[in-house]
This record gives C-alpha cells, structure tokens and sequence, in this order.
C-alpha cells in the first residue's frame, strides 16, 4: 500500500446498510480504488436446517430465507419437490402462484428504487415510493392476511384462494397503483437530482455481467435480457403477455429504472391472471409420495434467477436441499462497479445491486 | 430452442466422455435438464472448459453426503449450469479421503465463491483455487460443520456463564458443576 491510500472499512454494521457486511476499500483521496468482501456475519445454516425437517415443513422454512422475496423461495422449492415426485399443480394454482409472486416484486422493486431516492438525500421521494409501496403491502394483507411472509405456497398448489371479495380489491389496488407508478417512473426518470447522483456510476458492462454470471435487473440493465419466466418458463407465464426489461447503460440510473418498468409488467400480468385464471381446486388433495432421486427448479425472484437442487433418499426429510439466490454472484460483480467511484457513492452502487444479505449467507 | 441447446451441450459432452454420457428429463412446461455423472474429479477438468466453451453460465455448486447420516462414506459435488434456458447438473464422485476436487475458477469466475463454501461446510480439498480463503465461517471454526451430524440434545447444550448460576443460586452453596471448564 503506497502513502496515497487508505483503508476505508464499511461495515459490518454501518449507517448505509440495512443488514451487515464487510467492505474492505482501499480509497486514494476519495476514489476506490480496490474492494474486498468479507460475509458470514448472519450465518444462518438454513441448509442445515433442511435437512432435518420433513418436506412440508420446509415449505414454512423456505418461506424464510428472504424477506422481500418470500414468495419466490417456498414457490421455486415447491416446483423442485413436485418436479421431483411427478405432482401436476392445478391450473389455478398456478395463477395464484404467478399473482403472489408479482405483488412481492412490485413491493420489493419499489421498497429498492425508493432506498435508492433516500441514499441520494431526496427523502420527500424515499417516503413518497414507500406510500405507493403501501398500496400493495394492503393489498398483501387483504389478500394473503400478511404484509411480508404471503404463506401462499404449499406442496402441489396454493392455500388461500382469490375469492369474488379479494379479486375486485386487488383491481381496485392495481388501479390506485398504475397512475402513482406512471408519476414515480417520471420523477426517477427526469429529476436532476437524481440524475446527477445515479446516471454513469456504478457501471457493469454487458462482458463483465456475463463474466460474473449476474442475474436479474442486474444483468438486464447491462444488456443481458435473461429472465427466467421467458427463458425457462414455469406456472402460466408462457400463456402471459409481458416484455422481459432491458437496458444497454448498466448504471444505477438504469437499474432503478428497469426495477420501475418491471414493476409495471407485473401489474399487467397481476390484471391478465385475474381475467384468465380458471375455476378449479387450487391444490391436489393427496399427500404426496416423494420417490429417492434429485430434481432442479429456477423461478425468476425479484433479484434475478432463484435456483433449487432437491436430492432425495426417500425418507421424508431432504437428503440434501440447497439452493443459490440472485445476490450470491452480484457481490462479486461489485469489484467492478465499485472500481474508481469515489466514496459518496458506495452506498449507492451497493444498493443498486438490491442486495440480500439474509439471502447471500441462509 | 431447447433442442438446438440440448444438442450443442451433447456434443460438448460426448467430445469428452463419448456418447451416451448424458441423460434428459423434462418438467411439465418442457422445460429440459441434462444429468451426467462423473466418477473420476479430474474429468472435471475437460467437462469444465468444454462447457464454457459452449457458452454455459454456472448458477451453483451444491456438495453433499452419500449418506446424510454419515452411515455410508462418500461425498458428491453437483455442479449446476445454465446453457439458454437448460440446466445441466454434472455431478462428481469423490473418491479420495480427504476429498479432493480441481477447482473450476479458471473457466468460471463465479465458482470462487461457491467452492470457497462447499470446501469450508464439508470439508473438501481445492485444488488450485486462486483464493481459497474462508468465505462465511470464520477461521476459529472448524471446517466441515455440514458434514457432521450434531444432535439436537449437544446443539442444546450452550455455554452459560457463572454469573447466571450465582443468580439462581443466591445466598447458597454454588454446586460444582456450575463452576465447569465450559462457564
């Protein structure tokens, strides 16, 4: 280390970070200049954990592993379990899980864009995405009974249904929404000061992104179009009209701003299940049997790509269940978004990866 | 698409292991995922380049017992790619003791982390991983905290330290084993 640089230690418990992690910057004056990650301050050994509860009890702790995506973990280790034994979800299940799945990335996406507006010091605009985000954390607890952990999903279907009551609440919700979402996308899009903040930081290109294995808006803002729910299809999103986001700039800017088109996206394809979704059970009746062997299931979380791997040996607890969030691979990417900014903009560039901490470690 | 994919992940296979190295299964939305199995690690060494070479993106590395009890020896490394929508789960037997696998971070830069992971929860040797440092547990612990099977009623059995028994016990007699190494 020359005389010109010094160590910067963030974390692991810092103002700028919601949950703890280590950074480790070397900064020359007020520019980065090298980065180093330390984790495992939230080790949870969920994995562990897995392993010795039977499968419908890991539905439950699943559930657990994120907050913010919590409808993505017990929904993808679902599929992994009925890939596995052969189960058929019924078709209305199947919407319901699609519906769960996107009022929690609405939520989430606007829960990040608005820390975004609060770590660039414009508060009004931090509290002003929470309120819009409250619509659908009502829309959540008037739904589903809960404003974060859904327990929507269970082995083979659903458990709450969208009856003649939830359904015209939930339009109504998406309807409150669509005008404040439009108006969000606006101020995100236009204001200078956020401009000035956010545009050219942060920068991921499109050969790094893929160097790194990025997924989600992460990757998407870097031109790399891959979203799960067109790749490898799952549940009705075939049969559903929505456009994957995308974005060549790879900046904070961009980031936020795909997260706030998704958001839109989602809301068209909340109002599309409403329409399509048939009548039907909405989950098989049978336990199941779940046979030795191993299966895979990928679902598209809010944070990108959610991967599960469920080995059997046919007692009724896991042989082994593992599986990799969005946020495992984009830490690492953060090497190079980080690389020259200069200091007030860490926390920035660190959120803009919409990271999970709770997600990273389990 | 899955099929022009599939074909391009047999070819990349069969150059190293010959063909009918490779097995299919599909879900329910046609969704495909190829399986092979590798019974020597240092195939991964010619599987590994040959799939980056078609263009695979690993997503995860899982590492786990034969027996999740230990009854019966032997741990397994799935390695699981994304080839355009397909995954590909190449899974590897490890027959050393300890064991020992190479380490695939020259083809894939996001292995780094996962191998750091397996190699720290279960005990497995890297070889020639460019950094293969702790990655969530500390040093003080010990390795292969995932390979052990630790009883509920020993997990339960937390250290307490004197201060809460002179408590419990006040104005008496502290029984002996209050004062324990572990207090």
């Amino acid at each position: 280390m020359s005389s010109t640089t010094f160590t910067l230690p963030i974390g692991p418990l810092h103002v700028a970070l919601e949950e703890p992690m280590y950074f480790d910057i070397q900064v020359e004056g007020e520019t980065v200049r090298a980065v180093e990650l330390a984790a495992g301050h939230v080790h949870r050994g969920m994995e562990a954990l897995a392993m010795q509860r039977n499968y419908f009890q890991n539905v439950t702790l699943t559930e657990r592993v994120c907050s913010l995506c919590s409808n993505s973990h017990p929904a993808t280790y679902c599929m992994a379990v009925e890939n596995l034994s052969g189960i058929v979800v019924p078709e209305r299940a199947k919407y319901l899980r699609v519906i769960a799945d996107e009022v929690k990335r609405i939520a989430s996406h606007l829960f990040n864009v608005g820390i975004m507006a609060h770590l660039t010091g414009f508060d009004s605009l931090f509290m002003h995405a929470m309120e819009i985000r409250e619509i659908m954390q009502d829309a959540k607890e008037g739904v589903y009974g809960n404003r974060m952990n859904l327990g929507q999903c269970t082995i083979g279907g659903c458990r709450r249904d969208i009856d003649d009551s939830t359904a015209p609440f939930l339009l109504g919700q998406l309807e409150l929404l669509k005008p404040q979402l439009d108006e969000l996308y606006g101020v995100f899009e236009r204001d200078p000061l956020i401009r000035t903040r956010t545009r050219g930081i942060g920068i991921l290109s499109a050969e790094e992104a893929k160097r790194h294995a990025v997924v989600g808006p992460v990757a998407r803002a870097s031109g790399v179009a891959y979203d799960i729910r067109r790749k490898a299809p799952y549940a009705v999103y075939a049969d559903l009209d929505f456009e994957v986001q995308a974005d060549t700039k790879g900046d904070v800017h961009s980031r936020a701003l795909l997260r706030l088109r998704e958001a839109v996206q989602s809301v068209k394809i909340i109002e599309q299940c409403l329409r399509q979704i048939p009548d039907g059970p909405i989950c098989i009746k049978a336990i199941p049997e779940i046979p030795p062997g191993e299966s895979v299931a990928r679902s598209e979380a809010p944070r990108g790509e959610v991967f599960y791997y469920l080995r059997s040996d046919g007692t009724n607890t896991p042989q082994r269940l593992k599986w990799r969030v969005p946020t495992y691979m984009n830490w690492e990417a953060l090497q190079v978004m980080l690389a020259s900014c200069q200091v007030a903009d860490i926390a920035l560039i660190v959120n803009s990866i919409d990271p999970c901490i709770s997600c990273t470690e389990r | 698409m899955n099929e022009i994919v599939k074909q391009s992940v047999e070819t990349a296979v069969s150059q190293v292991l010959g063909a009918g190295g490779m097995t299919w299964t599909s879900d329910v939305n046609g969704n495909s995922f190829g399986w092979v199995t590798l019974c020597d690690p240092k195939v991964l060494l010619l599987v590994a380049p040959a799939l980056a070479e078609s263009g695979a993106r690993l997503m995860t590395v899982t590492a786990y017992r034969n027996d999740k009890f230990g009854r019966i020896e032997g741990r397994e490394i799935a390695y699981h790619f994304d080839l355009d929508g397909v995954v590909v789960t190449v899974s590897v037997c490890l027959p050393d003791d300890p064991p020992r696998v190479p380490s695939i971070t020259p083809w894939f830069k996001n292995a780094d982390w996962n191998e750091r992971e397996f190699a720290e929860l279960y005990g497995i040797v890297l070889e020639d991983h460019p950094n293969p440092r702790r990655l969530f547990l500390d040093q003080s612990l010990d390795a292969a905290i995932l390979d052990r099977l630790v009883p509920l009623s020993t997990m339960m059995n937390g250290a307490s330290t004197s201060t809460l028994w002179e408590k419990v016990f006040a104005g008496k007699q502290l029984p002996e084993w209050t004062k324990g190494e572990n207090n």
